[in-house]
């Protein structure tokens, strides 16, 4: 109930602007409130209005785009791939130069979308009704959120066929593993930044795990305010192996034929290239307290779409059918590794459970508040 | 009365209004678009980034050292680029190796091949174990590769010198072959020393050559951050533009402008002590009396010139350029253990491979794309060329001191706003309608518009270097003849600096059918770009179809860059030999 009332008072806020700088507005569509009609009659107006712009991450879009399509011959999906850090650049320009082009977004990088879009009313939520029931709260709010991705951390299972080589992640920071942790510079890309970020906020976690591993309690060097970041302190300090890019820490750690392969934080669902890239990763998922961290990507609608009716369709077709699988629709993301947020959408087989994985679900607004800090204590223990 | 009079003489003069045109159009390409990033920085926090960065407990690991670091990069690139390009230039231009015309071709091909193609042709040879993974060939011979050869400021320095110094070949060359034959004939006549003859005669005229390729190179040096990110990161050698693209990237982009602005400074800085070093002397070596070139006899030492020439256009050249193409073969990503295939350039589309995707000839978007990108690059080349010109004109004949340091200025830092700012203020200007002028944006216009902001520096410092050979007497004289502005811009130094004006033009067009930063910020779907459909490989990890694609597009720069080399034949018949 409290949802509809907030998404009233959003889908307000833009229409009185339209309605105000329009000198005749095209009643029909103005008056729509989307929330009360069918998934039929939404079609009906999605097929008139003939076409729908979006914004995506991946381009794993041009494959949605065909499965749309087919099932809706007379909607024409117009994609552009764009990484999320410039979509949200593009976005807000687009959205104060009043020029927006895209309907959809298709966004990853949480943290800052929320913060810089979501909070501007550049995006606005749109959660299918039809799907409400089998989502929990954190992924509908403030966007609906299609399937989470993982940075956790990641071993040579050919080098170390019995299973993982670390129990603790304070194994990393001893000398047995010095020069032999691989991650992407935090301060160089957003995901690596949430993944710092979470070790700070389950600083109580980690503070136990130290306790676990050593023996005794934590104690924290001057200026360093909690476990977490102790722990990212001793790891650069251990001559931590940072890269530019997630495919130089797959290469690293997966690389077959290697004798003393270093492990590294990296996509589970990248473990699906192993035969083609012929890389051995294997993910440490028992890992104390937690191998890393899940997050979400997000689809939402743009302020003042073109398309309104053809927007929300397509979102509720990116959610998937229901069907186990998510049908066609949610195909080019039902991959090993990566997990569905709707509860009836079984997960991909060849890949543990989201549960068994144990990683920490990032909370957006909570990651927001915290990785400027987190960013700048980074710089501080280069 | 006397001022109003002195104005009324100064607004008489033609050049006067030429300066306002052109002053006008950087203040919209260049100007509002900085401006608007210093706002960016002050706006929000009331300057708050502008202590993080310059004067707290950060600053010495987000500025001091990453700028330390850039500078060494920068200044390194700079300087070893010039001598690395000057001297190549003179072999082709001045010297009578064999296969100086290959050599020729050859030599303008690292700067349209991708730095990370260069990169990952360092990295095949010189990695070592630090990373983990593959090692390079060296150390799977059991050669024990030192830190410091695999990562950090020299591999990153001397990448990008392989990568940038095509451009002050361009530049000098240009410069050579337009120093008249009669010139050094005349100064071998009075018995001067073929290294007196060369250090007297054909250094001084091609000083603003030097000079403009310098500052190129320092420019795309210290702006570069593929190069850095992939060499520098694993020893954790930081630079400016390692840090700015951080910043932005993980959200912190008022950061980011900050540093961008700095990096603005420095730039601003060097190109002022570069223009101090060689103001008020005057370069001109083309006078009324035009003759052919002169070829430098090299006797003995031509093959020693040719061994060196060679293996310096084989290592920044042929390998990056087989690596990239082998790396397109290739069943696993830069690795030889999977075999071979053609599938990435030709295969159907195959579930069990890069989730579907067919090999890149395969797409019809490719041909579209290609059409869109080649379009894009000349309309670019055409303009910015233009621009590029007239403001280097400007700069030349304008009295004041102060229009020509702000022309030349704007000029010069479009490579140094990162692309995303640019795109973005791009978007803030054009994005709604002007007046009665429609919206440009999500027009091809827009992104011709950007594109000549971007690439402005090629074409303004070459027509710089090129224009400040030709001597005054000539426009003087069709001064008195009763030519007007356009007329001698027409008919005499268009034509007598044309190599350089096209080789400016060439490097835009090359730039530009290669960059993504500026465009994927302003393109959308009705126009396909070839860099654009990298991108869409690249971020799915789908490295041999990003890499076959950047084959191509580096096949079309080549392609353009004959056929610039064939334009400038056929304007100065006299220079080919």
């Amino acid at each position: 109930m409290q949802h509809r009332i907030r998404w009233a008072a959003v889908a307000a806020a833009p229409l009185a602007l339209v309605l105000a700088s329009c000198a005749a507005p095209a009643e029909s569509e103005e008056a729509i409130d989307f929330a009360s009609l069918s998934h039929e009659e939404l079609i009906e107006l999605a097929i008139e209005e003939g076409e729908v712009s979006v914004y995506a991450f991946t381009s794993r879009i041009a494959t949605v785009e065909e499965a749309f399509e087919a099932e809706y011959p007379g909607i024409d999906v117009v994609a552009t791939d764009i990484s999320s850090t410039e979509q949200i650049q593009r976005l807000a320009s687009e959205h104060a130069a009043g020029s927006a082009t895209a309907d959809v977004a298709y966004v990853s990088d949480a943290p800052v979308v929320i913060t810089e879009l979501v909070d501007e009313g550049v995006l606005l939520p749109y959660v299918p009704e039809r799907v409400t029931g089998s989502l929990a709260e954190e992924y509908r709010t403030p966007l609906v959120s299609n399937r989470l991705s993982t940075k956790v951390l990641m071993y040579n299972e050919q080098a170390h066929p019995d299973g993982a080589p670390v129990e603790n992640l304070w194994e990393l920071t001893e000398p047995a593993w010095a020069g032999e942790v691989v991650l992407v510079d935090p301060n160089v890309r957003g995901d690596y930044l949430d993944l710092a970020t979470e070790l700070s906020l389950q600083a109580d976690a980690m503070a136990e795990a130290y306790e676990a591993h050593f023996g005794e309690a934590i104690e924290l060097e001057d200026g360093v305010p909690d476990a977490g970041l102790q722990f990212l302190k001793d790891l650069y300090a251990n001559d931590a192996i940072l890269t530019d890019d997630t495919d130089n820490v797959n290469a690293a750690v997966g690389a077959t034929g290697q004798e003393d392969p270093p492990v590294g934080f990296t996509s589970y669902s990248d473990r699906r290239d192993n035969e083609d890239e012929g890389w051995a990763l294997q993910v440490a998922a028992d890992v104390v307290p937690s191998p890393g961290i899940v997050f979400p990507a997000m689809l939402g609608l743009t302020a003042e779409p073109a398309n309104p009716a053809a927007a929300r369709l397509l979102i509720d077709f990116m959610m998937g059918d229901d069907s186990e699988t998510g049908g066609s629709a949610f195909e080019p993301f039902y991959v090993a590794g990566d997990y569905p947020t709707r509860d009836d959408i079984a997960a991909p087989a060849d890949a543990v459970s989201l549960d068994e994985l144990g990683a920490w679900i990032i909370d957006p607004q909570r990651t927001a508040e915290a990785r400027g800090d987190v960013a700048d204590f980074l710089l501080t223990i280069q | 009365m006397i001022a109003v009079r002195r104005l009324s003489t100064i607004f008489a003069r033609p050049i006067t209004w030429i300066a306002l045109l052109v002053a006008a159009v950087l203040v919209v390409l260049v100007a509002a678009p900085l401006a608007g990033l210093v706002a960016a920085t002050v706006r929000e926090d009331g300057g708050g980034s502008w202590a993080d960065v310059l004067a707290s407990s950060l600053s010495q690991n987000l500025f001091w050292q990453p700028l330390g670091n850039s500078l060494l990069v920068a200044i390194g690139t700079g300087l070893i680029s010039t001598l690395l390009g000057g001297f190549l230039a003179w072999v082709v231009v001045m010297s009578d190796v064999p296969g100086r015309r290959i050599i020729g071709v050859l030599a303008t091909i690292p700067f349209a091949l991708p730095s990370f193609a260069i990169a990952l042709a360092w990295e095949s040879v010189f990695r070592n174990d630090r990373l983990g993974g593959n090692p390079g060939l060296l150390a799977s011979l059991g050669v024990a590769v030192p830190d410091a050869l695999s990562w950090g400021a020299l591999p990153v320095t001397l990448t990008l010198v392989a990568h940038y110094y095509s451009l002050s070949f361009v530049v000098v060359a240009a410069a050579l072959a337009g120093i008249g034959g009669d010139l050094i004939a005349a100064a071998e006549l009075t018995g001067a020393s073929r290294a007196r003859v060369a250090a007297r005669i054909a250094l001084p005229a091609v000083a603003p050559a030097l000079l403009s390729g310098f500052l190129l190179a320092f420019a795309e040096g210290i702006s570069n951050f593929a190069v850095p990110a992939l060499l520098g990161l694993p020893v954790r050698f930081q630079t400016l533009s390692t840090r700015l693209y951080g910043a932005i990237s993980t959200g912190d982009t008022e950061r980011g402008y900050v540093l961008a602005i700095l990096l603005v400074l420095v730039a601003a800085v060097v190109l002022y002590l570069g223009n101090r070093a060689t103001r008020g002397r005057s370069f001109a070596v083309i006078t009324g009396k035009a003759s052919r070139a002169r070829t430098v006899r090299t006797g003995p030492w031509r093959w020693p010139l040719l061994a060196a020439s060679l293996a310096l256009v084989t290592a920044t050249t042929i390998i990056p350029g087989l690596v990239l193409a082998v790396s397109t073969l290739l069943r696993r990503t830069n690795d030889l253990d999977g075999g071979f295939t053609l599938h990435f350039w030709i295969g159907a589309s195959d579930p069990s491979i890069a989730q579907g995707f067919r090999g890149v000839l395969s797409d019809p978007v490719l041909l579209q794309a290609g059409m869109g990108t080649i379009a894009l690059g000349a309309s670019v080349a055409l303009c910015a060329g233009a621009l590029g010109l007239v403001a280097a004109y400007v700069v030349r004949r304008v009295r004041s001191n102060v229009v020509g340091a702000g022309i030349g200025f704007l000029a010069y830092v479009p490579f140094l706003i990162p692309g995303i700012a640019l795109g973005a203020a791009f978007i803030a200007q054009f994005g709604a309608p002007i007046g009665p002028l429609p919206s440009l944006y999500g027009t091809f216009a827009i992104l011709v518009v950007a594109g000549t902001a971007a690439s402005l520096p090629f074409a303004f410092q070459t027509s710089r270097s090129a224009l400040g050979q030709v001597s005054n007497e000539l426009e003087e004289a069709a001064l008195v003849a009763g030519a007007g502005t356009g007329r001698r811009i027409g008919r005499i130094l268009l034509p007598l600096s044309a190599r350089g004006v096209t080789g400016g033009a060439m490097l835009v067009f090359v730039t530009m059918v290669r960059d993504l930063s500026l465009v994927v910020l302003l393109v959308t779907p009705a126009t396909p770009l070839l860099a654009v459909q990298t991108f869409r490989y690249t971020s799915e990890g789908f490295t041999q179809h990003a890499n076959a694609i950047t084959l191509v597009i580096a096949a079309v720069s080549v392609a353009a860059t004959l056929l610039a080399r064939r334009l400038q034949g056929a304007r100065r018949p006299w220079t080919e030999s």
